[in-house]
This record gives C-alpha cells, structure tokens and sequence, in this order.
C-alpha cells in the first residue's frame, strides 16, 4: 500500500500520526531514560559477576581483571566458603523472610479488617497511629529491642531489663533470628495493613449482600466473594514485604552481630564494603532471581498480576460488621498493640535523648542538654545538642531536600509513566515501559547503591559525573521508588475515562493543557499518595544511600546511624524522634490541604474532578 | 532505541576488555606533568619560595580526604594563604580511593591532594599505577624515618590494640601473651571491631596473621610446645585467627560500643576489645576506665599509616606541596616543645598546624621531632609491626576469606 506513496510521505504520515499519540513519543523517551537508569545497573552487575575483579588475583594471580570467569559462581555454589557466604546466609534471609511475612500478614491485616470493616470504637485513631512504624526507619525498632534486653555479652553497660529486674535475658531472646523475626514484623506489618485496608475499603458490602440475599452462608460468602476480591492485594503485600525484608539491612547487622548471625544483606554489604564486587554482585543477582521468582509464583497463585477496582460512581456502600461483646476486649488489645509497638519504642528513644549519662535510668539523670544544650567538651564527644547542632540542621535540611524534591520528581514521572503505560496499553513499548518501572523494585536497596557508585563515578556524554553530588542521591531516590509510583499513576490514570481527553482533543486543546487541566486535576490525588509514600521512604531510607552519602550531603537517617555506632544514644534518640515529628507533621499538612493521606484512606477526589471537567 | 542498546554494548565490551597496562614505565604526558610540577624525578633543588609563590598563583587545592577533620585544616590553610582557594572532600577511605580511581579512569582530574588509609590498595592500585605520586617537602627528609617516606608519605601512624578494664585488673595486665585470648578463660569475652566493616582493623588482624613465624614462637614461650594446627590451618598466624573465632570472638561494628564493653565502669564480666588506640580518649569523653595491654607477646600494636600524595595530572601541584608541608606541622616543632590544651587554639596550633587537629592519644606523627600527645605516650614503650603494603595487596583477600568462613558459627 506504501509503495504508491512517495518516498517522503510515509515519514510525514507517520510523524503527523505520531503527533496525535503523544503517549508513543512520551513512552519512548521514558522508556529510554528509564531504562539506562534501570538497565544499567543490572547490566554492570551482571558483568562484575561475571569477569575478574581485583579482589581475585590473591587466588589468580595472572587473572586479567576484566576477563570473563565463572570463579564467583564456583566460589559461592560450591567452594569451600559457599556454606558461610552463601548457603547459611541463604537459609537465615529465608527464614527471617517467612517469619516476617507471615506475621506481618497476619497482624497487617486483622488490624485492616478492625479499622476498616468493624464498627471498632476510635478506629480512625487507631488507624492513623498503625502507620507510625513505616514512617521510623526499620531499624529503630532493633535500637529499642536493644535498648531493652542487651545482656553482657554485648556489654557497655546493661540493657533495662537487667537494670530494672536484675535478669539478664539469654542471647536467644536478645540478639540473633527471633529479635530481627519480630522487629522487621513490627516495622513491615504497615505494607499488609495500608494494602489490605486499602482493597477492603474498595469491596463493596453490596456484593456480598447480593450473596446474602442469594442464600449462601457467612462462611461461604467470605470464601467465595470477599477473599477472591482481596486476593490480589494479599498477593502483592506477601510479595512487597517478602522482598523488602530480604533486602533489608540495618536491623540483621545490629542484632545478628553479636552472635555471629549472617543474613544475605549482610553478607552483600561486607562483600561491596571490601571492594569485592564479584561476591557481592552475584549475591545480589540471587536476591534479584529470588524476587522474580517469587513474584511469579505469586502471580500464579492469584491468577491475575495485578488488579485495580475501578471508581464506577455508582452508589458504594459498605455495611460495618458488629463486633458485639468483643467490641471492647477488641479495643483493649488493640490498644495493648499500639502501645507496644508504637509509643514504647517511641518513649524509649525519647527517655534515652534525655539521659546525661547513658544507661543510667534513675530519675535524677534526666537532661535537656541532648536537646537544647551547647558543645560541652567534657560530655561525650562534645556534640551539641540537636537544637543547636548545625550537623544536624545541615543534614534536617538535606533531608528534606531529598524527601521534597524526590517526591515531585517521583509524582510527575509516576503520572506520566502512568500516562503512557495506561494510553498506550497493548503496545510493546507500554509493556517494556511497565516491566521497566517494576524492575528497580527487585533490586536490593543496597546492591543498587553499590552499582550507582560505579556507574555516575563516571560522565556520561551529557551526564555529569554526580558521585557525591545530592543529584545522585536524589536520582537513586526517584528510581528505586519509580514501582511504587508507577503503579498509582497507572491507578489513577485507569480511572480517567479516554473519552474525556479525546473530547478535549477534538475541541483542539493541545497535550500539555490536557494534562495540565484535566489528567493532574483528575489523579491528584492518586499522585499525591505516590508522592507522600515516596516523602516517607526517602526521609527515612537508610539501605538505599548508605554507600552514596558524603559528610555534605548528610542525611538524617544516615546521622541516627553514625550516632548510634558512636554510642551517642542520647543523640540517635533525640534525632530519631525529630524524623518521626516531622514525618507526622508533613503527614498531616498533606491531610489537611488535599484530604488526603497516608492512614485516613479518603476516595480520591475524582468526583470533583469530573464535574471540573465536563463544565 | 536499537542505537542505544548497541552504543551501550559498545560500550561493555570496551570497558570489559581494558588492557592490564604497563605499570613500570611512567607514560610520556604524565612525565611531562611530572616536569612541569617538579615531582617524582625531577623534584630537585626545591626552593621552598619559589613553590610558595606558584601555590599562591594556582589560587587552588582539591583535597580528596578519609578524615572529617581534614576540612579543619583547609580553613586555617585558607587563614595562613588567602590566595589559595581550599576545598577538602572528606570521603571515607573506601570512597576516597574509589572516587579518585573512577574519576581518572575517565580522564577527569580533579584531586590534587589524596590522603587516606587502605595500605595494600594505596601502594598498589594507585600508586605503582601512577594514580598518585610521593611528595616529601625537602626541609623535612631528615626529620622523618625511611619507613614513614617510603614508598609513600605518611601523615599519620595510628594503631590497632587491645583494651581492658582498668577497674577490673587494676595492677597487672589481663594478659601478657595473644594466645592467652584463645583459652577457654576468655570464651566470648574478646571482642573485635567488625574488619569486614573496618579496614584498619583488617590490617591489624591480617598483620598478626602474616607473621606466622613469630606466632608460632609466642605460642611455644606460652605453652612451651610447638603449636599443632588444626585440620586446613595453614600456619600459626592462621591458627590463631582460628582459634580466636572459635573461641566465640564477638565482632561490633561500633569502636565507641565495643571498648564500652571492655572499660565500663562496674560492669560484670568486662571483655578485652581489640579495637583503635585513638578510642583511649574516650576514657575522658564517655567517663571510660580502659587501659591498653602495652606489654604483649608478641607486639602490642599493628600500625596503620594514613598517606598523604599528590595525584596525578594535579592542576594544582605548588599548592598540594605547600598543603603537604602544612599537614606536617611547624618545622620549629622538637621533640621538647610544650604542647598544651586546646591544641587547636593560639600557640599549639601555630607549632602543630596541620597536624594539630590529629594531636590525640593514639595519633602519632610521622616525624620523629614531633612529642608525642598526653595520654598516649604509651605509644613508645608498645612493640609493634606496620602493615605490610605488599602482604595486604596479595593475600588479604584469602585471610578476609578465612575469617568469613571461620566467623560463620
């Protein structure tokens, strides 16, 4: 058929056509950028797998460094070292990833069931306060733990239940798998709750009254309608936390040391530490494997990959179960939960802050000096306190830099990958744009740090060389949240009906107004989600940046850190808590300016949206 | 797309195939950089003015550093030499050496100074590669011993030892001997400051590891036998290493956390921390009883240089001789100077300079005219073996090995 048309035409044809689906030009230029951020690294990963490092010519010492090998492989599957590199570290992250998820399932989701399906008595309360443990970095929890129940064996003073009980706990209880079990389950259990609260809070008490109305039992309806609904979101949470906890890092190293226990984030971060990235990039490709797979069990099991309810603006209704006489021993429990696991940790690290000598927990020890006072030499090493530390304001401010500019960076490209994937559904560019976005999720936090380093030491033609620049951490950010706010931007944007914008573009109305007046409007407040999750992460992510921050572009977490290795409780305490205040505080302007937010699961505002747009 | 993908592969395929280069002969344009900045070779005749008033024309210095207090120094330079605009970047020493390497491997030239620890590394991988170049400013040959100017410039000596409680053991030392720490008297009670996290703690196990010989005769003065190694040990050294862990060593990544546990005042059952002599201030900081096991068979301490080199194709190279110097201290400085506190305020820091900001117990200069700092004279009277740049650079990786699979409980 071409072959009548002249030799410009087809080119012009298909530019003019290619101007009517900005969605192709916008998925390809996506698809591109993305993918050298996303490839990239798995590729160099792969190639320092594969070929000679350094680290090796103490075994090879006329190995060319370059050259391709399957040493790592033979060093890590059957050498001599493989049990303790590999095998026992494999075996502890699989176990310390079931428990965990697991529990994390359970609790995640009986609380999402209280909150959001019972008439449960100050369950928005309880719902906001169930969120709290995202927002602290993991590893807080461990800090409390030890806190709690160190014993001699880690020594430098007794933890408080020996202070207060003279009992010193066994090194089972205080250090080792059942601790990490319990403090990653506490911190990860916020995926299960806010994915399940969200699902349950989209199935609609109709569907189940039709199977009521239909004769079918309690037990049957629950089994026959409302899991199949919420399977896909079980689904995803087993997967997301599944996958956070393996690549995990803080809590294995500060409660597996003292025993000697080893975990695959573990083993990768000394590998990468010493420079040996052989050890370390084949490590980190078993995760990777170990992610796909698991995610494609997953999708077997559920049957669909992904699956999202989409607003009808029909009449929603949703029926409260009565809890009856359970009602308050319910709130007593729940309470006793949040108590643990939110406000005891929480007055731990405030009461450390407040110690003039640390592990002294008599009334009389009690200071504001950790907050409020000036360098004195004589206390430690002489740091001020947080108030008056401009350490500590530099690294706030850094922060929040980090946290503000990766979320608006993180919305818009969420949106338009949403755009793009959702507009372009079907094509071979939507479905590499979707695999792409997915992918930095597979990865260890710390294994793609690791690649980063190697990768932007370097320019590349019109990138700068941004290792050590806040570009880089930012950039790191935004990639390694990309899964997250992709998938609300594809959310959000299945929402829109194609109509709406097709009118627009009938009417003449270009691309960029078309977003700009009726896509933003109409998925703020998927994109806001996005950008909040993405606020939270990036204020309190440790893993991801751990390799990348210099002393000037300190951040936070990084500070807790260091001040928790420089055995300055009083400081990682006082700090901890900043984050956690101005995590909530954050939380609640975004509540209170758009409606929506993180634990009060409020229906985005489409409705509004969509009256905007057909005036 | 196709285009990326195949400029990508390109680009793997040449990046993967770098060529070992040749490591002898220094390359034409870098000996014609070492010309023009008089170094290496052509260092002859210095005239101390002469590099004062290029320093002050190249108005610059980058200082690539593994130290914080680095940017300490770089203010009062900036203080003393207006001129000459410092900007220190401190790195942590795995990121200083990386971060120089990557960035001359893709041609860009931005430190002048680099100054960090990481011996085998340092020798090896940067400065037979011509990545850096020795620079010992010529008024201060004589006062630095051969071993702290070659093959590289020492800034400053520190050391790996062992801590125990003063309280505990308030007479004699716990021990006299390092094979006392593999009976069953000290099970999980040795604790080591994690040396897959710390490089200075590696080297100071690897160094004991290394001299095999003269473990293997420490353990004959302890038990009066030849030492039988167990199945797969190679040597003494090793065996020790073996034994240590076998005998539940607890690693920490925490120096501060780890000789708490050795120096906290009444606690039950203090451990003995191998661990950073600089963490003896912490006696005064963290109201500490530590002491050091000064007398020890068969050394005390394992000293690990931090060096200091000039990098190559330095835009900057007066001003990184004049830096180089200024890090040293004074040249007015002898061994009976009075040092008194704050060493960072008016007369001790005009004498110390540079150094001062490392004036601390644990801390030693490399110039022998230099006294040594308040508490840490212990320095002299502690044996010692310095890390072997060349042992680090070819075995170190096997005895990282042996401790993963031997730390694995």
């Amino acid at each position: 058929m071409t072959t009548a048309l002249t030799g410009r035409a087809p080119l012009v044809f298909a530019l003019r056509r290619l101007g009517s689906r900005p969605e192709i030009i916008l998925g390809a230029i996506l698809t591109l950028v993305l993918g050298f951020l996303v490839i990239t690294p798995l590729a160099e990963a792969l190639r320092d797998a594969f070929t000679y490092q350094p680290y090796d010519l103490a075994y090879r010492r006329d190995a060319e460094v370059g050259a391709f090998t399957l040493f790592h492989f033979e060093r890590i599957f059957t050498g001599q070292l493989s049990l303790a590199l590999f095998y026992r570290p494999f075996l502890n992250s699989l176990i310390v990833g079931v428990g965990v998820t697991a529990i994390a399932i359970v609790v995640g989701t009986a609380l999402a069931w209280l909150m959001i399906r019972t008439d449960l008595p100050g369950r928005s309360f309880f719902g906001f306060l169930a969120v709290v443990p995202y927002m602290m970095p993991s590893w807080v929890l461990a800090l409390a733990w030890l806190s709690l129940f160190r014993n001699s064996r880690y020594g430098g003073g007794e933890g408080m239940v020996t202070y207060f009980f003279d009992i010193e706990p066994p090194n089972w209880f205080s250090y080792g798998m059942l601790p990490i079990v319990i403090c990653l389950a506490l911190h990860y259990y916020a995926y299960a709750f806010l994915l399940m609260g969200g699902a349950m809070e989209s199935v609609d008490s109709e569907l189940e009254e039709a199977g009521a109305t239909s004769g079918i039992s309690k037990f049957r309806r629950l089994i026959l309608i409302t899991v199949p609904l919420l399977l896909p979101a079980l689904g995803s949470a087993i997967v997301m936390t599944f996958i956070r906890v393996l690549g995990t890092f803080g809590t294995p190293a500060l409660l597996g040391l003292p025993v000697r226990f080893f975990t695959f984030s573990t083993q990768i971060y000394a590998a990468l530490k010493s420079r040996n990235a052989g050890d370390g990039f084949v490590l980190a490709l078993v995760l990777v494997v170990m992610a796909i797979l698991f995610i494609q069990i997953n999708s077997r099991i559920v049957g669909v990959r992904k699956s999202f309810v989409t607003l009808t603006g029909k009449g929603f209704r949703r029926r409260p179960v009565r809890l009856g006489g359970w009602r308050w021993p319910l709130v007593g429990m729940v309470s006793l939960f949040m108590v643990i696991v939110v406000a005891f940790p929480l007055m731990i690290l405030a009461w450390e802050s407040l110690m003039l000598k640390a592990n002294d927990y008599s009334l009389g020890n009690l200071t504001l000096h950790f907050w409020i006072g000036g360098a004195t030499e004589s206390l430690q090493t002489g740091d001020p306190g947080i108030l008056n530390n401009p350490r500590i304001h530099e690294a706030l401010w850094n922060s929040l830099k980090l946290g503000i500019s990766a979320s608006i960076f993180n919305g818009l490209l969420g949106l338009l990958v949403g755009y793009a994937i959702v507009r372009g559904r079907g094509s071979l560019m939507a479905k590499a744009l979707e695999a792409i976005s997915f992918a930095p999720y597979i990865f260890p936090s710390i294994a793609l740090g690791a690649i980063y380093i190697g990768i932007f030491a370097q320019s590349y033609g019109p990138i700068p060389a941004l290792y050590g620049t806040f570009a880089l951490l930012i950039l790191i950010t935004v990639v390694k949240n990309l899964p997250f706010t992709a998938r609300t931007g594809v959310a959000a944007m299945h929402q829109i009906d194609k109509s709406l914008e097709e009118t627009a573009r009938v009417q003449g109305i270009g691309w960029f107004r078309r977003m700009w007046q009726i896509i933003l409007p109409m998925s703020r407040s998927g994109v806001v989600a996005g950008m909040l999750l993405t606020f939270i992460s990036a204020m309190r992510e440790l893993s991801l940046i751990v390799l990348l921050v210099t002393p000037t572009t300190m951040v936070l977490p990084g500070l807790i850190y260091g001040y928790q290795e420089q055995n300055q409780p009083q400081h990682s305490g006082a700090v901890s808590l900043l984050l956690v205040i101005i995590i909530f505080i954050v939380n609640g302007l975004v509540r209170l300016t758009t409606g929506q937010s993180f634990s009060s699961r409020k229906k985005p505002d489409a409705e509004r949206a969509e009256r905007a747009v057909a005036h | 797309m196709l285009r990326f993908w195949t400029t990508w592969l390109a680009a793997l395929a040449l990046a993967t195939a770098s060529p070992a280069s040749a490591q002898d002969k220094v390359p034409a344009d870098i000996d014609a950089w070492l010309k023009s900045a008089q170094l290496g070779p052509y260092n002859t005749n210095e005239d101390w003015n002469e590099v004062i008033r290029k320093a002050k024309a190249e108005g610059a210095l980058v200082i690539y550093s593994s130290s914080s207090r680095m940017s300490k120094v770089a203010q009062w330079f900036m203080e003393v030499y207006p001129e000459i605009k410092v900007s220190a970047f401190d790195l942590g020493s795995t990121q200083t050496i990386e971060k120089t390497i990557r960035e001359q491997d893709a041609k860009q030239y931005n430190a002048d100074i680099v100054t960090t620890g990481g011996s085998g590394e340092i020798v090896h991988d940067m400065m037979k590669k011509h990545r850096i170049f020795n620079y010992v400013p010529k008024h201060f040959v004589d006062r630095i011993p051969r071993e702290n100017r070659e093959p590289l410039l020492v800034r400053v000596n520190e050391a790996v030892v062992f801590f125990y409680s003063g309280e505990a053991w308030p007479n004699e030392q716990p021990i006299k001997n390092i094979w006392e720490l593999t009976l069953p008297k000290w099970k999980g009670r040795v604790g080591i400051k994690d040396p897959l996290d710390s490089g200075s703690l590696f080297m100071g196990v690897a160094t004991y590891v290394q001299h095999k010989d003269e473990m293997a005769a420490a353990y004959k003065r302890m038990t009066g036998q030849d030492i039988k190694l167990s199945p797969g040990v190679p040597d003494a050294g090793h065996e020790w290493l073996y034994r240590l862990l076998k005998n539940d060593a607890i690693p920490n990544k925490s120096g501060p956390k780890l000789i708490a546990a050795a120096g906290t005042k009444g606690a039950r059952n203090p451990m003995i921390a191998m661990s950073n002599m600089t963490h003896i201030a912490y006696n005064d900081e963290y109201g500490l009883v530590n002491k050091m096991l000064v007398d020890l068979d068969p050394v005390a301490k394992i000293v690990y240089p931090t060096y200091t080199a000039i990098a190559r194709f330095a835009k900057h190279p007066n001003a990184a001789k004049l830096f180089t110097a200024y890090s040293l201290g004074s040249p007015e400085l002898t061994k009976a100077t009075k040092i008194e506190k704050p060493y960072d305020k008016g007369k001790s820091r005009d004498m110390l300079l540079g150094f001062a900001p490392f004036f601390d117990p644990g801390s030693v200069s490399p110039r022998s005219d230099v006294p040594l700092p308040p508490g840490g004279e212990a320095w002299d009277q502690m044996k010692g073996w310095i890390a072997d740049p060349d042992y680090l650079w070819f075995e170190s990786a096997k005895v990282r090995d042996f401790y993963i699979q031997h730390v694995s409980p």
